[in-house]
């Protein structure tokens, strides 16, 4: 693990970024140049981060039930679009249905005496002193930081008057409960922000909203008591402080949680909830099979970047994964069931043969199926997915007054392999300048079609899935993943996804020499996704944030390469 | 190998240890480097191919009729037999008629229960088939002087033993084609292969992409046949033989143009499922099975097969299914013991077996000894 010198702290100094704006700007002190931070962000949770909050609280045995919003991906990130939503009325009305029946869940006679850990001395009558005690550790979890003295009054109150209405302590701890669970406070992710004491002029977030961006980042949840000890005692705005916690984090099991709401953010899983194939095509493709493809590539990641802790770049050319007996079945390879007939599929270690195409979550199923037509595959669409997740470069729009005829034309004969129906595209210059840096990508992945399933043949025509990406030839879809594994790109992508997931926004222009640390310090550390995060988490300048008034005119840089 | 398409590093361990764990296994003892194909068998029935002239006497009436029939022999007046004709071709139900029916048999002059004591029901010698052309093999090898031999349509044999089509061909419930199924069979392998655990097939060669000796075996797997969501059987799953000795069967054959046939020709015994028959038992096996450019397999089974158990098996279905699936039920009893052409009872002399063939369709699979790739079976 990289135990490398900090880059904060020595000398900090204010200058003037241009356009005249005055902020904060930190002197590196081990080779990181100076970095301007970006503004503080309010976010509200994902549907993940709701339902983890009250597993890590309540315990897993609680039903959410309801229906959460949606949530918003933008500039890739579902983590960016939580930034940029609010709540509507419909979906206030759910996260109130939620509150109740999870409320009810907490007091009612299966886990009061486990959830509650006061007894009342009446369960007819108000007891002011258990519920206290109770609001306010669950308000500390829930908030992410203590309640204030009024907003425990608050809560305390309405439970007794509840409990003098209905006779019954644990409906007055319930309605208490439930109106915590429907607070912006807890909802939101609110960035509260303080001078910097020493910084002069800079700021920093305070220690429980840190601990927050800190638990969001590894766990995708909110901060635990030792976390949430840390901040209130100060220790967690100590370099060592800050330290032992990060690695306390990256040690706990709960670091999974984490890694997957990334890759599966990064990877835009939320698309598998609308994933549907034609079954008359693709007969052996259902709600199981997209399940369980979903949750392989997700464990071929962990595999590679937490278990093994190997080279993060491996995950696109990894031979290794797991598969369950329905996926074994889209794959074409023995899975056996492990438990009596009738019992859950398990999860069984599998690893593709030197020669065999697949390798590589490229080559997986919950990538080739799930960026794919209903009916198809498609070379341009997985071509777009490759550029845009893996490499992220952005592909521009098509413009407006596409002309299909000549694709239409190619297509008319049912013989014609995607390569040459493709092929239209060169001879149209308003298509050729995007299609050229898609179709040629996807084209490598046209042994597997639209479902994932391995085909060697198309319209009677042995498929040529050989290409080039970014100067890199490959002769097959393994060959792709061995050019995204020395892309460049692939690295910076990661790092840049990384860092805005945690930041909630995207990398502010002055945050640059920020980025190009990372980088380095990854590439340093054998491209081990672990040292990244653990960089990024020990790193000041996701806790330092631009003072709210020069946020307006902060130039923010569009990190993504616009690739023509 | 176990497959022909497994060539990963991990699986030819496991699939060398699987092939260690066969000694005392039917499943195959292969030559060295020899190629075996799995199948699951995605659809199983008695073959059929109903034509326009196959029933000279026709085909049995429908239920209802044979129920009047019934009533008629059991006294009941033809004012009677006509107002509940009347009464069924409205639509109402006729308890009284259907009361009758339900306890039709009579011993001792008492009724009884027709499905539960069948040779206490009168036999209204319902007709059996007559036709030229039935699917199956010789197996008494009498050839064209067999009296009672059929032509199979495809490979034009004759004296093609298949008294079990003679005798059920002219029901309604089993008269079909391979692509039109019987209504009988296909609601009867609606329900076994939801119920019962998956028949395999396993085909091993030298080089089964050319003509020469094959083993043939079959067995009974842990899981049921899986299915697509629109119904077709899945191709390429795994599944693993059931270590119960009584589901385990070999065979010496030979591959053919494409097609499997034993040569050898022993007993079957697959256990099934009670639900229509505890097991399903075959002697002089005989096979005909295509392997398919699509990697699937189809063809025929033959042999000869207790023919009481099949009664039981479409018994089980009782009054209601005898209205909805199978037609006269205590007469399928009749039709089976006259047309029954083996096994003479040593004390009466009556047949105790049928000869058959069963038309099946089976899909590409995965197989292994479910001891070999299952630790739990192992510690038990």
């Amino acid at each position: 693990m990289n135990r490398r010198a900090r880059w904060w702290g020595v000398g900090a100094a204010i200058v003037l970024v241009a356009g005249g704006i005055a902020a904060t700007v930190m002197m590196a002190s081990s080779g990181v140049g100076p970095v301007l931070s970006g503004p503080p962000v309010t976010r509200r949770l994902t549907s993940v981060q709701y339902q983890n909050i009250i597993r890590d609280v309540f315990g897993g045995d609680i039903d959410i039930g309801g229906r959460l919003p949606p949530d918003l991906r933008l500039e890739g990130l579902l983590s960016i679009g939580a930034s940029h939503v609010s709540i509507t009325a419909a979906g206030m009305e759910q996260y109130d249905a939620m509150a109740r029946a999870i409320a009810a869940q907490v007091v009612d006679e299966k886990h009061r005496d486990m959830l509650v850990r006061c007894q009342p001395a009446s369960i007819t009558a108000p007891d002011e002193q258990c519920a206290r005690e109770f609001l306010a550790e669950a308000g500390r979890l829930l908030y992410r930081r203590p309640l204030t003295d009024r907003q425990l009054e608050t809560y305390v109150t309405a439970a007794a008057d509840a409990t003098e209405i209905t006779h019954d302590f644990y409906q007055g701890l319930k309605l208490s409960l439930s109106a915590m669970l429907t607070s912006p406070a807890f909802l939101f992710r609110v960035e509260v922000v303080e001078p910097d004491p020493n910084e002069e002029g800079a700021y920093r977030l305070d220690a429980y909203s840190k601990a927050s961006q800190l638990s969001f980042f590894l766990w995708n949840s909110a901060p635990d008591s030792q976390l949430l000890a840390a901040a209130e005692s100060g220790e967690l705005h100590t370099r060592s402080g800050l330290e032992e916690q990060v690695e306390r984090m990256i040690d706990s099991p709960r670091l999974e949680a984490g890694i997957r709401a990334f890759f599966a953010d990064q990877l835009r899983f939320t698309e598998f909830a609308t994933l549907a194939k034609d079954a008359q095509l693709f007969p052996k493709f259902n709600a199981q099979v997209a399940a369980d493809a979903r949750e392989q590539t997700l464990r071929t990641i962990i595999d590679v970047v937490l278990t093994d802790n190997r080279d993060f770049r491996e995950i696109f050319t990894t031979k290794e994964t797991f598969l369950t007996p329905a996926l074994g079945a889209i794959y074409r390879v023995p899975i056996y069931k492990q438990g009596p007939n009738g019992s859950p599929d398990q999860w069984q270690p599998y690893e593709f043969a030197a020669d065999d195409p697949r390798a590589g979550i490229l080559t997986q199923v919950a990538f080739t199926a799930l960026h794919s037509p209903a009916g198809r595959g498609s070379p341009t669409i997985r071509g777009k997915a490759v550029r845009e997740i893996a490499l992220c470069q952005e592909v521009p729009a098509p413009p407006g007054d596409v002309d299909f005829s000549k694709f239409l034309q190619a297509s008319a004969n049912p013989t014609s392999t995607a390569r040459e129906r493709l092929s239209a595209h060169a001879s149209v210059p308003s298509c050729a300048g995007c299609h050229k840096i898609m179709d040629p990508i996807g084209l490598a992945l046209e042994n597997f079609n639209g479902a994932g399933g391995y085909r060697t043949i198309e319209g009677g025509v042995q498929i040529d899935a050989s290409g080039v990406l970014d100067g890199i030839p490959f002769e097959n879809a393994a060959g792709l993943g061995e050019a995204v594994y020395k892309n460049p790109a692939a690295v910076s992508c990661v790092v840049n996804r990384l860092s805005e997931r945690a930041l909630g926004r995207q990398v502010t222009s002055g945050e640059r020499n920020w980025l190009d640390y990372l980088k380095s310090d990854f590439a340093d550390n054998g491209y081990r996704l672990l040292a990244l995060m653990e960089e990024i988490a020990s790193s000041e300048a996701l806790y330092s944030v631009l003072p709210s008034q020069q946020v307006a005119s902060a130039p923010v840089e569009n990190n993504r390469e616009v690739t023509q | 190998m176990w497959n022909n398409e497994l060539e990963s590093a991990p699986m030819k361990n496991l699939l060398l240890t699987a092939l260690v764990g066969l000694a005392g296994f039917a499943l195959c003892a292969s030559p060295a480097e020899a190629e075996t194909r799995h199948y699951a068998v995605s659809w199983f029935g008695m073959a059929t191919n109903s034509s326009d002239n196959d029933c000279s006497e026709g085909v049995h009436p429908v239920i209802e009729e044979i129920y009047l029939r019934y009533a008629s022999r059991l006294g009941a007046s033809p004012e009677q037999i006509a107002d509940w004709r009347k009464k069924m071709m409205a639509g109402e139900v006729v308890a009284e008629l259907y009361e009758m029916m339900m306890n039709r048999g009579r011993i001792d002059g008492e009724p009884v229960n027709p499905y539960a004591h069948p040779a206490a029901v009168m036999d209204l010698h319902l007709p059996g088939l007559d036709g030229r052309y039935a699917y199956g093999f010789d197996l008494d090898g009498k050839g064209a002087d067999d009296p009672d031999g059929f032509e199979d349509p495809v490979t034009h044999e004759l004296g093609v033993d298949h008294q079990m089509y003679r005798a059920l061909g002219c029901s309604r419930a089993f008269r079909g084609t391979l692509e039109g199924r019987p209504t009988y069979y296909a609601w009867a392998w609606g329900q076994l292969k939801s119920s019962q655990p998956a028949w395999l097939i396993s085909i091993t060669g030298q080089d089964l992409g050319k003509d020469g000796p094959v083993t043939v075996a079959f067995n009974r797997a842990l899981e049921h046949v899986r299915f697509n969501s629109d119904g077709s059987p899945r191709f390429d799953v795994a599944y693993r033989i059931d270590p119960d000795p009584r589901s385990h069967n070999r065979f010496e054959g030979e591959l053919n143009d494409g097609t499997v046939t034993i040569t050898e020709h022993g007993s079957l015994r697959l256990l099934q499922n009670p639900l229509v028959a505890p097991e399903f038992n075959l002697s002089n096996v005989h096979l005909r099975l295509t392997l398919n450019s699509d990697r699937t397999a189809r063809g025929f089974i033959g042999g000869y097969q207790p023919w009481h158990p099949v009664y039981w098996g479409i018994a089980g279905v009782g009054f209601g299914g005898e209205q909805q699936v199978t037609g006269d039920i205590p007469g399928f009893y009749h039709l089976l013991k006259r047309y029954a052409d083996a096994d003479p009872d040593p004390v009466t002399g009556q047949n105790m077996a049928i000869s058959t063939t069963y038309y099946l369709e089976a899909v590409p699979a995965f197989v292994a000894p479910a001891t070999e790739v299952t630790a739990w079976l192992g510690s038990r």
